[in-house]
């Protein structure tokens, strides 16, 4: 069922990010749901389930871009893994603590990609670190924040947390 | 606050890590064959991923088309459309109709007169653009189930859009001609020196390896060579709007102002065979018309 859960949430997000996002891109920037919901899944379900995720996600997003597959894959991958592991370490996850762990992976994630395309120059690396990376940091931030803000205020994560426990 | 601190069991740990690491080690020492393993396996998934996107993408146009014939002004929208369109229909019949005039004289003068072969097109409709911010590339409805394969020339009645570089089963991307990574054999239309056609960071293009002693100026128009790419001769790129000459360098490059606004770009045709040899392997034939 989970699966299921998991297969339709992607496929839902890759069609929002394809088709809706760049209407609402600024300056040119738009933000990458499918990192942010890959860092919220490794978050709440664990490093396994993040990974996994996140390689499906890096999968399916690479078959409708021209990025490199492998890149996107191990990106999204590295990402819900290690959203995973400062989950189990951090034990108090405020919205702030969201946004910081989501500008970092953010940025590790389009530090990949920047080292797969190979810039020509230093000026383009500065050019694409200044126009996209650091602006997509922030937007993925803001919109994780924004997210994780929501789901708690709807669902309360501690009783579910204690519910599994038990 | 707190978070749901759902843990993961020490097992489930040790799987996570071990395949990452079977993933990692085989895009390092694999990367060719897994990449085009997991393209392979795409073909269907992005089939089944597509609907999703043909759905959103067409409450999208419902949307929009709701907004500009109601609520925005209907017959000033209709009227500006229609125009829009005859001044590109006529902007590409005249980029067209002056390489033809060209390659006529050059040719009459070589009394070898080979009539030049009208591609087979696929009409497509854009149903969306790149997942990330890397590079520029656009979306279409139709994909390899359609006969669309990687490297083959996309354009509009304008000009040239860009090259498709994936497919899935029911959709194509297509690098934008503004997108960095792009390269197409172009031409300099008054002065016929040829040279690379590039997009730039800040989303135009740049023609490089012109001749030092070409006298090319701002206002020139390129046009596709049709010597290597899917593309035929004499479709328009862009037009030339500054010259670049450094110290000492071998040759020249100019900056381009793209012909067609990739932007808002919603219909293409996607050249499926610039030309089809003949049974001497040499020869042109000519080919039936766009199948639509």
């Amino acid at each position: 069922m989970k699966i299921v859960v998991y297969v339709c949430a992607v496929a839902a997000l890759v069609a929002v990010q394809i088709t809706m996002l760049p209407y609402i891109s600024v300056w040119g920037v738009k933000p990458d749901i499918g990192l942010v919901a890959v860092c919220l899944i490794g978050l709440l379900a664990g490093e396994l389930e993040g990974l996994l995720v996140g390689l499906f996600m890096g999968w399916a997003m690479s078959l409708f871009s021209a990025v490199d597959l492998g890149t996107s894959m191990v990106a999204k991958g590295a990402v819900g893994f290690l959203a995973g592991l400062a989950g189990r370490q951090v034990a108090q996850v405020t919205p702030l603590v969201l946004i910081g762990g989501l500008v970092v992976a953010s940025t590790v994630a389009s530090l990949m990609t920047m080292w797969s395309l190979k810039p020509n120059d230093q000026q383009d690396s500065w050019w694409m670190i200044r126009t996209i990376l650091m602006p997509q940091a922030c937007f993925d931030a803001v919109v994780g924040g924004l997210c994780y803000w929501v789901i708690w205020s709807r669902v309360n994560l501690d009783r579910l947390a204690e519910g599994r426990e038990v | 606050m707190r978070m749901a601190n759902f843990r993961s069991s020490y097992g489930a740990r040790r799987l996570a890590l071990g395949v990452l690491f079977a993933i990692l080690l085989g895009f390092f020492l694999l990367p060719q064959q897994l990449q085009a393993l997991f393209q392979e396996i795409g073909g269907p998934v992005g089939w089944v991923l597509s609907w999703p996107i043909r759905l959103v993408a067409s409450v999208q146009e419902g949307i929009g088309e709701t907004w500009s014939h109601y609520v925005a002004l209907q017959d000033v929208e209709d009227e500006n459309r229609q125009l829009r369109k005859e001044l590109e229909l006529l902007q590409g019949q005249n980029s067209q109709l002056r390489e033809s005039a060209s390659a006529t004289d050059r040719l009459t003068a070589l009394l070898e007169f080979k009539a030049q072969a009208l591609p087979t097109m696929i009409a497509a409709q854009v149903i969306g653009r790149d997942t990330g911010n890397w590079h520029r590339t656009i979306l279409l409805n139709k994909g390899s189930a359609d006969g669309i394969e990687a490297d083959m020339g996309v354009v509009t009645s304008v000009g040239v859009v860009g090259r498709v570089v994936k497919t899935t089963m029911a959709t194509a991307v297509v690098l934008l001609v503004s997108d960095p990574n792009n390269a197409i054999a172009g031409l300099i239309q008054r002065t016929r020196d040829e040279g690379i056609v590039e997009g730039t960071t800040p989303g135009l293009a740049r023609l490089k390896y012109i001749p030092l002693l070409s006298n090319v100026r701002a206002g020139d128009r390129v046009v596709t060579s049709g010597l290597v790419g899917g593309f035929p001769r004499g479709l328009a790129i862009g037009t030339i709007t500054t010259i670049g000459k450094e110290e000492g360098a071998l040759f020249q490059s100019a900056e381009l102002r793209p012909e067609v606004d990739v932007n808002r770009v919603e219909e293409v045709l996607v050249i499926q065979s610039p030309y089809i040899p003949g049974e001497d392997g040499k020869s042109d034939e000519l080919l039936p018309k766009a199948k639509l």
